[in-house]
């Protein structure tokens, strides 16, 4: 055909084009991204105390005290309660606001943007002003309490083991629900509506149809909601280091905040890195079969 | 053979990885953070806040006219040697450190001089006789393994800053000369519904100024100064009557409520805004918070935290300047640091507890501060307690007196696990 003889064959080594077009970017990623990782986790190998020109090799003796550390443990503990309640509530919260958008009330557009307004303020400002809505003394939620007559539940929220990290968490969900919401929106309504007519037809209820319509088409919303948040919970820092510094005393503290103080603070680099890498390779543990899943959609 | 597939898993996982360890700073640099070679541009990194920023960029200004210099100025205020530190140290090893920084002496600046971050000033003591202009002792709170890293030139005493009204609201005629006067002004002030004492432990080492005046109560001076250095056990009944009457203040609300988790910040002006009667902190207060909030000196007072001891002490520290080692402009630096080191800049800049002769705070201008320097700046001081530990023993103390505070450990636990943390680290 005329069509395709116009076409001039690919040259020996263009199969090699694609690639060299990659060159520039691949060598910003590894200057900023594959560099600093490759060298953090050599720093985790010794005892560099993040300050000096010298260090120590120390094999893998950082990661051998990681079980000893209590503040480890307790980190993780908090690590694994965070992940837990900032998946589900807002992954729930999010499912339903997205549901009860999607149909017929006043005031859509206003609503989605109220519900997602949260999710762009910078988190400083939110811990910020969450943190004076949580001052004891003055803040406007015990005052509140103090109004309608529930002194005793007054509380220095911020202040004390049993409540601190439950406190921080309420505002992390009030500013990740918006995320999910949006999501699910945008998949709610790729949903095709013949579904639901064959399903209405078929004579199923409103409730077998979220079960056996909605929830199954939102399968691939649900996987990216919750992969995101799995990776995002694990790395949390700037909420509870804004809001608590990891206190009172320890008991806020998460992998992300130790490992800041370790290696910012307390001047043992190697030790904090370590944390570091071990926060990673969770997170990569997590993040692999999302991102397996992209390529394989990609491909 | 690398399959595309293959090539954007990797790719995509690596970049997951590497996001998270990048955020450790990667330590790519070793050796601190050169700046650019010999010119007339220097940096000057500083914690001064809203207040005070303005007098010493003006004198900054001064010495850059008359010496051909562009010096920029940068200030981190607020959090106090919690963040400070983190920031400076971070700019340090990102490759281009400020050529002058301001911090802390004790263990604040030590790690810096350690690490041979900060230059080792013997000449420019020299040069410009610093020995002789400035107090001996402070110079000793800025020297490290017998090298001069840094040149001071505030040498605070922490006191009680108070509200003159509610303490005349709570009857109370006169500050407290003895602890027991000061319990009883604090039952007072309390019935009036007045917080007597104004502290926040956010950051911890706002609330640990109480702690650290309980036992030099308890403990007295001798003592004291030994258990800072680990010369003697923490596990003792004077340590334990100290954490018993912590506890108590928080108990019989002579604190504000939830004080663990206020940031100082909010809390330390309270007794300027008749939120409470009292904090416990530096002369700075006169112009940080009294004169900024546009109130009349005359209405605050100030007293030492009576230790029922001899010599009465009180807790103090110093803060100077450091210079980049790796500074191109070295020797322009310390002719700033001499610059501002003068009296005449000194006062320009509202210093209120200055390490300079002929320094002192004007008593027209900052007249409380001025009280304090005749009345208690020849006092002999001891250590303020975060400046005595490395920052990890000191956070570690902290969390002692949050447990405390919460009721987690009796105070004969704390007195425990407190020897546990200071031997180990006296030992390391």
């Amino acid at each position: 055909m005329a069509g395709t003889a116009a076409i001039p064959k690919p040259k020996r080594g263009g199969r090699w084009s694609p690639w060299l077009f990659a060159i520039p970017a691949l060598a910003v990623y590894v200057a900023f991204l594959v560099y600093p990782a490759v060298s953090s986790l050599f720093f985790s190998l010794t005892n560099w105390d993040g300050l000096s020109a010298t260090y120590k090799f120390v094999g893998l003796s950082n990661y051998f005290k990681l079980p000893h550390d209590p503040v480890v443990v307790t980190a993780v503990k908090n690590n694994l309660i965070w992940t837990v309640v900032t998946i589900a509530v807002p992954t729930v919260i999010g499912l339903v606001l997205a549901i009860a958008l999607n149909g017929k009330v006043h005031g859509k557009p206003i609503l989605r943007l109220i519900f997602y307004t949260p999710a762009v303020l910078p988190l400083v400002s939110i811990a910020s002003i969450w943190g004076w809505l949580y001052n004891p003394q003055y803040g406007a939620i015990n005052s509140l309490l103090r109004a309608i007559g529930l002194d005793g539940l007054a509380q220095p929220w911020l202040g004390q083991d049993s409540t601190a990290l439950w406190a921080v968490m309420v505002p992390a969900i009030w500013l990740r629900t918006g995320f999910p919401m949006l999501l699910y929106l945008a998949a709610l309504q790729g949903i095709p509506n013949e579904l639901y007519e064959a399903a209405t037809v078929d004579g199923a209820s409103k409730w077998q149809q979220f079960w056996h319509v909605t929830m199954p088409s939102l399968r691939p919303a649900h996987y990216i909601v919750l992969a995101l948040s799995l990776i995002d919970s694990f790395k949390v820092f700037d909420m509870i280091y804004a809001m608590t510094y990891g206190g009172p005393g320890t008991s806020t503290q998460v992998m992300g905040t130790w490992m800041y103080f370790n290696v910012f603070q307390y001047y043992q680099a190697g030790y904090g890195t370590a944390i570091a890498v071990v926060i990673t390779l969770v997170a990569i543990a997590v993040g692999i079969p999302y991102v397996r899943s992209q390529t394989r959609e990609a491909s | 053979m690398i399959t595309r597939r293959g090539f954007l898993g990797f790719t995509s996982a690596a970049a997951l990885g590497a996001g998270l360890s990048a955020c450790t700073g990667g330590g790519t640099s070793t050796g601190g953070g050169a700046t650019e070679a010999a010119s007339n541009n220097l940096r000057l990194f500083t914690y001064e806040d809203d207040s005070t920023i303005g007098l010493l960029k003006a004198q900054v200004k001064k010495f850059d006219q008359q010496n051909g210099t562009t010096t920029t100025v940068d200030s981190l205020p607020g959090s106090g040697a919690a963040v400070y530190p983190d920031k400076l140290r971070t700019e340090l090893l990102g490759g281009k450190g400020p050529d002058v920084w301001r911090i802390w002496g004790g263990q604040i600046g030590a790690p810096f001089a350690k690490a041979k971050q900060a230059l080792d000033l013997s000449k420019y003591y020299d040069k410009y006789g610093w020995d002789s202009k400035i107090n001996t002792k402070a110079i000793g709170g800025m020297t490290f393994d017998g090298v001069k890293s840094g040149v001071p030139f505030i040498s605070l005493g922490i006191g009680a800053w108070y509200n003159k009204s509610l303490f005349a609201k709570a009857g109370i005629a006169a500050p407290p000369k003895t602890y027991a006067e000061l319990e009883a002004a604090n039952d007072k002030l309390v019935a009036v519904g007045v917080t007597p004492c104004g502290l926040g432990g956010k950051y911890g080492w706002d609330i640990m100024r109480l702690f650290e005046y309980l036992l030099e109560h308890t403990a007295g001076p001798d003592l004291h100064d030994k258990l800072l250095t680990g010369a003697e056990s923490w596990d003792r009944p004077e340590v334990v009557q100290a954490f018993t009457l912590f506890k108590k203040w928080q108990d019989k609300k002579w604190l504000p409520q939830g004080a663990l988790a206020l940031d100082p910040s909010d809390v330390e002006p309270w007794y300027v805004q008749g939120k409470t009667a009292y904090t416990i902190t530096g002369p700075w207060t006169e112009a940080g918070a009294i004169l900024a909030a546009k109130k009349s000196s005359s209405a605050f007072g100030n007293f030492e935290l009576p230790t029922d001891k001899t010599p009465a002490r009180h807790s103090g520290f110093v803060e100077g300047y450091m210079i980049n080692a790796r500074s191109g402009n070295a020797d322009k630096a310390a002719a700033l640091i001499d610059f501002i080191l003068q009296p005449a800049a000194q006062k320009a800049m509202n210093i209120t507890a200055s390490t300079v002769k002929g320094a002192e705070p004007d008593p027209k201008t900052l007249p409380l501060a001025s009280e304090w320097a005749q009345k208690y700046s020849g006092n002999p001081f001891y250590t303020i307690q975060d400046q005595a530990f490395p920052k990890k023993q000191a956070d570690q103390y902290f969390s002692v007196q949050s447990d405390l505070l919460q009721g987690s450990v009796k105070p004969d636990a704390a007195a425990k696990k407190m020897q546990e943390i200071v031997s180990a680290w006296a030992k390391s």
